[in-house]
């Protein structure tokens, strides 16, 4: 008897089991798919955006084109070339404490609201922050963009730094506005309002004696990570450097000046 | 009419309200906090200011959505982030909903229909604009986006559509008698 029913618990087992296993198997199944799911979209979404380099998603920074390289996991934000009275145009005191070093381009619109954010930064701080402003011009985007960074060092190169700002403020404020004036008549009426002499400037922007700084601005912002436009860099008191991947608001920058304040 | 009365059901349920605003809220913070994880995570690192401070920055960061964003792109980042809240909602309710009643053949059959165009939406979330255009910048390829006439918001366009449609099938699966027999 108590074999019979050994032998039947065996059987019943026998023909049980490939359905137990495959119940929960399929309940299995079940209970990880949403979480499967989602946890792939999350990595779709996350890779899109690395890859990008977080840029993409609805975000509006300028993506560099051809040679653009995805995200650098390591930051080379020191690799930043020094800022120098000399060679750089700035807004502040050369000597503060905090540089904020902006590569830009003239026609992305980003860079035009960042303009401002940054002009607020240098009044609200005029002893702490330094602001200086190199080229990254996206011509894949803005086909203009770099004669105009050529011809904004023709205005620094015969005016001045305070020659520079104003031909670069006026521009920003008339992309800003939506001013649809062509760029060959706006830049010369810009170097004009800059104080710097037409033919002087002619001879300069036709040269390409420029074309080599504006070079090697580029080169600096893709060697410190930069993929997209505005990209800045500040550097606290320390020497320690903090990525800004776009356009940031005023209320972000002051807060990370009053960290790098904090961390000196 | 059918598509807002199955989105009547589910969202009675606080339960599924409640898991697309959280997930509506994260997918709009991964496109808006992602490309500046770098400098948050620095925040967050530091021993120089308190947590209230760290967390009024990460505040702060969201107005790259009117900063950083055009007024279209904003909008069309907005509704994707809504409609993948949404999408996973009924996502879930449609699993749950089949889990819990016997199903047959052809119940099967639409089912797997379901959850595959629900994951289609889910994944949509990704194509719009971040897969496509995170992959032409990966193959150096982002130039070509200067060449489309709304210079890539495209895609975000297209991710709209696509989680609309899936938005739509699932909730024609979840209002389908032969899918909760």
């Amino acid at each position: 008897m108590q074999e019979e029913q050994s032998t039947s618990q065996a059987q019943s087992s026998h023909t049980q089991a490939p359905m137990a296993a495959a119940a929960p198997q399929s309940t299995l199944l079940k209970d990880l798919m949403i979480p499967v799911s989602i946890i792939l979209a999350g990595v779709f979404v996350g890779a899109g955006l690395y890859f990008s380099g977080g840029t993409g998603g609805g975000s509006n920074v300028a993506v560099t084109g051809a040679g653009a390289e995805p995200a650098a996991p390591a930051d080379n934000t020191g690799k930043v070339n020094p800022i120098s009275a000399e060679d750089d145009y700035f807004k502040g005191d050369i000597d503060a404490p905090i540089k904020i070093v902006e590569f830009s381009d003239y026609d992305c619109p980003f860079c035009s609201r960042f303009h401002d954010t940054m002009n607020t930064i240098v009044e609200t701080y005029p002893e702490e922050v330094v602001w200086t402003y190199r080229h990254f011009p996206i011509e894949q985007l803005h086909p203009q963009a770099p004669a105009v960074a050529i011809a904004a060092e023709c205005v620094g190169e015969l005016g001045g730094n305070e020659a520079f700002w104003t031909f670069s403020d006026g521009y920003f404020a008339a992309r800003g506005a939506q001013d649809g004036t062509p760029h060959d008549v706006l830049i010369p009426r810009l170097a004009l309002e800059s104080g710097v002499e037409q033919g002087a400037f002619a001879t300069c922007f036709d040269s390409g004696d420029m074309n080599e700084r504006v070079q090697a601005d580029m080169t600096n912002a893709t060697e410190t990570g930069g993929r997209g436009t505005p990209w800045s860099i500040l550097i606290g008191p320390s020497g320690k450097t903090y990525p800004i991947n776009g356009s940031l608001p005023v209320s972000a920058i002051e807060q990370l000046i009053e960290l790098a304040q904090a961390e000196a | 009419m059918m598509v807002f009365s199955v989105l009547q059901r589910v969202f009675t349920e606080a339960r599924y309200t409640q898991i697309a605003a959280l997930l509506a809220v994260v997918a709009l913070s991964t496109a808006i906090l992602i490309p500046n994880t770098a400098i948050i995570v620095q925040v967050f690192q530091s021993t120089e200011i308190s947590l209230v401070a760290k967390f009024a920055f990460l505040g702060r960061m969201y107005g790259i959505l009117f900063t950083n964003f055009t007024i279209f792109a904003a909008l069309y980042t907005v509704v994707i982030s809504i409609l993948f809240g949404i999408n996973s909602s009924l996502l879930v309710y449609y699993i749950r909903r089949r889990q819990t009643n016997v199903s047959n053949t052809s119940g099967h059959t639409a089912g797997v229909f379901g959850v595959v165009s629900g994951l289609f939406g889910v994944g949509c979330a990704a194509c719009g604009s971040v897969i496509v255009s995170g992959l032409l910048a990966l193959v150096g390829a982002g130039g070509l986006l200067a060449l489309l006439p709304l210079h890539g918001a495209e895609f975000g366009v297209l991710g709209v559509m696509l989680l609309s449609y899936s938005v739509y099938q699932l909730s024609k699966r979840i209002s389908d008698p032969l899918v909760c027999v």
